[in-house]
Parts: C-alpha cells; sequence; structure tokens
C-alpha cells in the first residue's frame, strides 16, 4: 500500500447506540413500555447494515473509513462496535451536554458538522446511515444530515456501486408503493451522495481479490477494535465550529409536550373463550375456521 | 388581519396519476380539521393539494372531489419518477411562493404554509425530512392522530420555563415503538429573537391506513394552480435507469388466511415458528410479524431468521395492514399498534395463555393456552376436517 492517506474513494458511516432489543437484555416496565435504565446498549441493527456497507467500499474500492455517533460518552461503544464490522480508520464521537434534548433537525446539524470534520483528502464521497433507530424509528435523521450537507439523498438503497473514474454512484432501490406492488428502482448520481441503507441490504464479494481483501481487513479491524481509541476523537460544540444556538433543544423546532398511555380501545370483538387443551371445543374452531375460507382448493 | 402563516399544504403521491391511498387518506383528514379550524377561527384558510407530475390534470381534479380546495400542480417530464432531489426544491419553491398562495387566497402577508402533511412511507418519509431541513422548521413521523388547539405551554428552553400561549398549534400524536404509548409532539413557533428561523410550517408524516378519505363529492370546485418549476441542471444528474416493479416475497394480498406471531414464541423460539409456518401451511396462510420480533429478539437459526424475522412480515402502524378472511394471532398481546394493521380481518383468533391480553378484546375466538400445547391439537383437527375439493380438469 503506498499511502494510507491518499485514497480514491472517502467513505463516512452515521450510528446510533440503540437499546438492546434482544431477550435477555431488553427490560420491560409492568406496564409494557420499556425499561430503559434495565435495558443494555448496542449499536442498532441498522447502523450495523450501514457498516457493512461501509466495509464493501473498503473491500471493493480500498475506501478510507471514517465513523461517527452523536451521544454521551457511553456511546464509544457503538464507534467498537461499528470499527469491528467496517475497519473504520477513524472514529468520532460528537460529545456535548449542548446536544441534549435534540430533535431531528439539531441532530443533523451536530452530524453535518461532524462529516465535515472527516480527514483525509478531499471531502466525504459517500456517507452512509442505518434506515431508521430501533428506538426513535423517525428515519428523518439521515435525510436531514444529508440535505444540511447538500448530499444528493438515496434512501432504501439495497445495492450500490461506484465508477470511481466518473465519479459515479449506482445504486438499487427498494420502493413500496402502499396499495401497489414494490419497484426496484436503479438510480445513478454524481458523487457524494448520501445513502441510508435498506434492512434487506447483503454485501457480496464475488472475486477471489475481493474475498482476500475481505479477509485481511475484517483481521485488521478485529485489532483496530481491540485498540479503538487509538482511532477514537471526542469533539464538543466548539471544537465542530456550530452554532450552539442551532443544536440541542434551542435548535430544536420540535418538543415532546406530553406522553401517556395509549387508551385502551373499547372492545371491538365480542370473544368466546376456548380451552386450549380441550379437544372437543378445537374441534369446533377448526370446522369456524374451514367455514370463514369458504371454497377453499386443497391442491 | 391576514397571517404570515396559511393553509394546510398536503403533498400527494401518485403512480402515474393513480393516487397512493395515504394521500387521499391526508385529504381527508386535513379536510376535517380545516373545517374545524375554521369555524372555530372564523377564517378561510384552504386544503391545499400539491402535485409533482406529468400529464396528470386529471388526478389535479379529482383531488378536488376529494376534499382539497385548491391544487398546485408541477407538471414538467423530469417530475414523472420521484427524485428526493428535484422534488425537495420543487416543493420547497411552491412552499415559499406567496405568488402561488395568491392564486387561491389573500396572501399580503404570506410566507410559508401554517401546517403540510406527507405520507409515512418510502417516498414520503424522506421526502418530508429534507422538505423541513430546507424550510428549517419541525417535523413529526409517523402519526396516527391531529388536533388543533391553543395551548399554553411551559417549556424549559421554548418558553424559559414561563406559561406562554401558543395558538393554532398541531398537536401531532405518534405511537412509539412499544405501541403502548402515545407522545404529543409540537412544533412551536420560534420566539427567541436571537434565532433567525421562523418555525413554520408545522409539519408531519402521516401512518397510512389510519384516516379515511371523504366521499368524493364532484360538484365541489376548485382552483388548479399551475406551477412552472425551474430546475438547476447539476441536479438533473441524479437520473432514474430503470424501475422495474416486483412482487413482494410476502404476499398477504392474495391469501385468504394470516398467521402472525409475537412475542409468545420466546420459550422455544425456532420450535414455535416451524409450528406456526406448519399452521400456515394446512391452511394455505402467509405468515405475518408483529414489530417486537422483526428487532431480531431471540436468537435462531440464520434460515429462520431470513425468512421470518423480516420488516416485510411486520402487521401493525409500523409495517403492512391486512384483512384477510382469516386471521389467527399466535402469542401476541395485542398493542394498539398491531391491532391497527388487522382488526379489518373477517375473522379473527387468537392463541393465548393469558386472558388479560388485550388480544382478547379484539377477536372472535380466544384459545385460552400456550402455543405449544393448542397449535398441534388445533393442526390435528384442521387436518381431520381438511375439505376433500377435488379440481376438476
Amino acid at each position: 500500500m503506498t499511502s494510507t492517506t491518499t485514497k480514491d474513494l472517502n467513505v463516512a458511516v452515521i450510528v446510533k447506540l440503540e437499546p438492546d432489543f434482544s431477550e435477555g437484555n431488553v427490560s420491560y416496565n409492568a406496564d409494557g413500555t420499556l425499561n430503559r435504565a434495565e435495558t443494555k446498549s448496542i449499536l442498532g441493527p441498522h447502523s450495523a447494515i450501514a457498516s457493512n456497507a461501509a466495509f464493501y467500499a473498503k473491500v471493493k474500492y480500498g475506501a478510507r473509513v471514517a465513523v461517527g455517533t452523536m451521544g454521551p460518552p457511553i456511546a464509544e461503544s457503538a464507534l467498537q462496535q461499528s470499527q469491528l464490522l467496517c475497519d473504520a480508520d477513524e472514529l468520532h464521537l460528537y460529545s456535548d451536554r449542548l446536544f441534549a434534548g435534540a430533535d431531528t433537525l439539531a441532530t443533523a446539524e451536530v452530524l453535518k458538522a461532524g462529516v465535515s470534520k472527516v480527514e483525509g483528502d478531499g471531502k466525504v464521497d459517500i456517507v452512509f446511515s442505518g434506515h431508521r433507530a430501533s428506538d426513535g424509528e423517525t428515519g428523518q435523521t439521515g435525510p436531514q444530515t444529508a440535505w444540511k450537507l447538500g448530499y444528493t439523498f438515496l434512501g432504501h438503497v439495497i445495492d450500490y456501486n461506484v465508477d470511481l473514474q466518473s465519479r459515479f454512484v449506482r445504486a438499487k432501490r427498494l420502493i413500496s408503493l402502499q396499495g401497489f406492488y414494490d419497484i426496484i428502482e436503479e438510480v445513478e448520481a454524481p458523487l457524494p451522495v448520501f445513502i441510508s441503507i435498506d434492512p434487506s441490504y447483503k454485501a457480496f464479494f464475488n472475486t477471489v481479490s475481493q474475498r482476500l481483501a475481505f479477509e485481511k481487513y475484517q483481521k485488521e479491524a478485529r485489532s483496530r477494535a481491540e485498540n479503538y481509541k487509538q482511532f477514537l476523537k471526542v469533539l464538543n460544540t466548539q471544537q465542530l465550529g456550530i452554532d450552539p444556538k442551532l443544536v440541542g433543544l434551542p435548535g430544536s423546532p420540535t418538543i415532546v409536550y406530553k406522553v401517556e398511555r395509549i387508551p385502551k380501545a373499547k372492545a371491538s370483538r365480542k370473544s368466546e373463550v376456548i380451552d386450549g387443551a380441550n379437544r372437543d371445543q378445537l374441534t369446533r374452531v377448526a370446522a369456524n375456521m374451514y367455514e370463514v375460507l369458504g371454497g377453499m382448493v386443497i391442491k | 388581519m391576514m397571517s404570515k402563516y396559511q393553509h394546510l399544504y398536503v403533498v400527494i403521491e401518485h403512480e402515474d396519476g393513480m393516487p397512493v391511498p395515504v394521500s387521499l387518506e391526508m385529504l381527508g383528514e386535513a379536510r376535517r380539521l380545516m373545517d374545524g379550524f375554521n369555524k372555530k377561527y372564523s377564517s378561510d384558510e384552504k386544503v391545499v393539494a400539491v402535485v409533482l407530475g406529468h400529464n396528470v390534470r386529471k388526478l389535479c381534479e379529482e383531488l378536488i372531489f376529494y376534499g382539497a380546495d385548491a391544487v398546485i400542480y408541477a407538471d414538467n417530464p423530469e417530475l414523472r419518477y420521484r427524485r428526493n432531489l428535484i422534488d425537495t426544491k420543487v416543493i420547497s419553491q411552491i412552499a415559499r411562493s406567496r405568488e402561488v398562495a395568491a392564486k387561491f387566497s389573500d396572501t399580503s402577508e404570506f410566507v410559508k404554509p401554517r401546517y403540510m402533511f406527507f405520507g409515512a412511507d418510502s417516498i414520503g418519509r424522506h421526502l418530508s425530512s429534507t422538505v423541513l431541513a430546507e424550510l428549517e422548521s419541525g417535523l413529526a413521523s409517523d402519526i396516527n392522530k391531529l388536533v388543533i388547539e391553543d395551548l399554553e405551554i411551559k417549556h424549559e428552553h421554548k418558553t424559559k420555563g414561563q406559561a406562554m400561549k401558543y395558538e393554532k398549534t398541531l398537536e401531532m400524536y405518534r405511537p412509539d415503538f412499544s405501541g403502548f404509548l402515545w407522545t404529543t409532539i409540537l412544533c412551536l413557533d420560534n420566539r427567541n429573537p436571537a434565532i433567525e428561523r421562523e418555525y413554520h410550517p408545522q409539519a408531519c408524516s402521516i401512518i397510512p391506513g389510519v384516516f379515511a378519505p371523504i366521499e368524493p363529492d364532484t360538484s365541489r370546485r376548485g382552483a388548479i394552480v399551475d406551477y412552472v418549476p425551474e430546475f438547476d441542471e447539476r441536479d438533473l444528474k441524479v437520473r432514474i435507469l430503470d424501475r422495474k416493479i416486483v412482487k413482494s416475497a410476502v404476499d398477504f394480498d392474495s391469501h385468504k388466511a394470516v398467521v402472525s406471531f409475537g412475542k409468545g414464541i420466546k420459550d422455544s423460539p425456532e420450535q414455535n415458528i416451524k409450528q406456526v409456518a406448519e399452521l400456515a401451511k394446512e391452511i394455505e396462510a402467509e405468515v405475518g410479524i408483529s414489530l417486537p420480533i422483526s428487532k431480531k429478539p431471540f436468537p435462531v437459526s440464520e434460515g429462520i431468521n431470513s425468512t421470518y424475522m423480516i420488516p416485510d412480515r411486520v402487521i401493525g402502524t409500523s409495517g403492512r395492514k391486512v384483512a384477510p378472511l382469516l386471521y389467527i394471532a399466535v402469542g401476541i398481546s395485542g398493542a394498539m399498534q398491531h391491532i391497527a394493521g388487522m382488526k379489518e380481518s373477517g375473522f379473527i383468533v387468537a392463541i393465548n395463555p393469558d386472558e388479560n391480553s388485550p388480544i382478547k378484546d379484539e377477536c372472535d375466538i380466544f384459545i385460552r393456552g400456550r402455543m405449544e400445547d393448542v397449535i398441534p391439537l388445533l393442526l390435528e383437527q384442521l387436518r381431520k376436517q381438511r375439505p376433500t375439493i377435488e379440481v376438476k380438469k
């Protein structure tokens, strides 16, 4: 390798530390709501897929990869987990008390500033984000960051390739049209672009040289993630050069006005209770089912 | 006195002139809200549909029948299919255009729309995000209830802890991921002179299938205002090369029955999912899941994982809405967000050990018991009674 700073392609990934919804790690209150204090945290599943998409750029194009997240100090564990997946060359934690209470617009302001602080030659060509966070679930932060960066936003991306000569990306997007059908759209756009990765994305490495590169970088990723602090930069409002009025509570147009339990709807049906161990009763249920299904044809 | 912020703009989605259902649903809710608004405030603010497309004037006329007072129509071959970059710019230009708003209202003071709606789907979720980033105002996602109120707000930053009045505020209700909590989001005017922003429009994306369209009334009349968009040459380098219609791997619509499972599989996830799949196969049903399952809370084999624990199968406000003849909910407690996706089903059977589960009030037959015990017995009965209809060739 001739140089570690000059790359034909610079990519960044935006990730989030989220509650771990897996059994044994998640805790719910008696009323069914999430018990945040007792629930462990993890790199969000969609952030992990975005990290895989960035790793694809590293294996296929030798891209330089940076990973960034906004959050309290504990969020650096998301960066470490992401580095393990994408062999990141640089990790950013955007952390400042002033960021607290941010809505998606104020979060995007921080992430935009963060992406512009990524090292390497020239600016970032592709930013990846996950589909949505599994706790907030708005799916707004990615596209809003893209817009503030002035990058073309491509959502629901299931596959992408880059032409390093023409500096164009070609991507396939999966779009669901409610009440119609799904569409696979192939689109091309000049770099830079912001790609939000669809949950169904999977990277494929076809050639022998790609598989060799894959193994090499995966090994490197493991040793880097063990020493992730060497790659970590923590940046606050001042270091990011952000106007404090545009982040946190002051930078958020929206507020959470109230949180309430969703009132239990009036019973919409009057159910008959059947004892699940009673064969005779189940005989009737089975008959009911076939009756409802009507002229079902058994092939 | 005219206001700087007027009207409710609804961004319409369509496929070559065929409206996506959520577009008509949003118009219906917009109509109801603004009728109430105009009565309460003795005003005449409009429901305005915003259409980007090519050769879809007939759609614009229909939108009037479905509740729009006016339609702003940007007709250009470049706008036939959705591209986030140019769409965002055109919609933002429209939102800021006093000249356009003047075609259907008195706009001497007009700066931006008061409210704005988008569909919470593949297109609208991202489009709403970029448009509101451009307009620098607030956006709430996945809304299923809307109220307009004058509110007294006390907020540590917005009002510095003092009680202040905010008129004509849109209360945007959003069910959270658990399905048990409702969060109300507000987008409040900026009253801090140090921040040079105006927090309008108050905007949200709306969950498909929640609101009802109004009965179309062909006697309704309204203005269709043509807007001639201007494009930046560079933006047109983003090009759609190909568009293929695909059938979703999960097909709820052509099945008469759906069998869904939820967290009740937890005692032996792998085995239980196989049982559910067997039950589904027996009655030729498609398999659905509740939202928590798509977060992959249980370790299962890769095959089961990639076949069943996927977002495409989620039924509810965060997924698909289904209405089969028969719906079987296995180990599903019945959070509102799931119920919203299946309550229109013809006949609903729940299998659940807990008689206090909300699902009991949403089904026709509640089979009390653990799925591990019930499904084998039920399968046995279904097999015994399997209709023996032969298809004659």
